[in-house]
């Protein structure tokens, strides 16, 4: 395994605990984890295309940073109008 | 192994660090406005591994992908940190500004 394969796996890793927050508390801290999450897979995705030596797929790494972030948004909305 | 290779692990390591610490942060803090004092680290370890791609790769087109998304990233994060502080703060005491019953003295000047 390359450096670039052992920071992606840790990486993946690190969203275990995202999900587990997302599933057991409550709507705020999962939006956090969320956050967390949508980061996370984003470097994610960048590493294996540089471990793969395949820069087309530091693509799907801009998108889901972009599609994330509106994402996020729309749950904040949903955040402020949920009282 | 050569300085740039160093430069490489180092900086890589730097980055991966900083993601696992904002995890760890995330997973046990107390409360959501605590959890949101972490996702700057998280942008942080952005840069960090776009800078040892850029130390390993030099100037190439993955290189520049990496800086687009450490750059959107380091925008990004702080403004949905803001949003849902915000958010969270409306969902909790119906308004995001200094409500009495929080007891929160404020200096008069």
């Amino acid at each position: 395994m390359s450096e670039w394969q052992i920071a992606a796996a840790a990486l993946i890793a690190a969203l275990v605990p995202c999900g587990w927050l997302c599933l057991r508390r409550s709507f705020a801290d999962g939006l956090v984890a969320l956050q967390l999450a949508g980061t996370l897979a984003c470097l994610a995705l960048l590493l294996l295309s540089k471990a793969e030596s395949r820069q087309p797929f530091a693509d799907l790494a801009l998108v889901l940073a972009a599609l994330s972030f509106a994402g996020t948004l729309l749950f904040v909305r949903f955040l402020e109008e949920n009282r | 192994m050569s300085v740039s290779d160093a430069a490489v692990y180092a900086l890589l390591a730097l980055g991966v660090g900083a993601e696992l610490i904002a995890c760890l942060g995330i997973a046990f803090m107390r409360d959501t406005f605590d959890r949101l004092h972490f996702l700057g680290p998280s942008a942080l370890g952005a840069v960090l591994i776009a800078a040892a791609i850029w130390v390993q790769q030099g100037p190439s087109l993955i290189s520049l992908k990496a800086t687009l998304l450490a750059a959107f990233l380091l925008v990004s994060t702080p403004t949905l940190a803001h949003a849902t502080a915000r958010a969270a703060r409306i969902n909790e005491l119906g308004d995001w500004r200094r409500q009495p019953e929080e007891r929160i003295e404020v200096e008069e000047r």
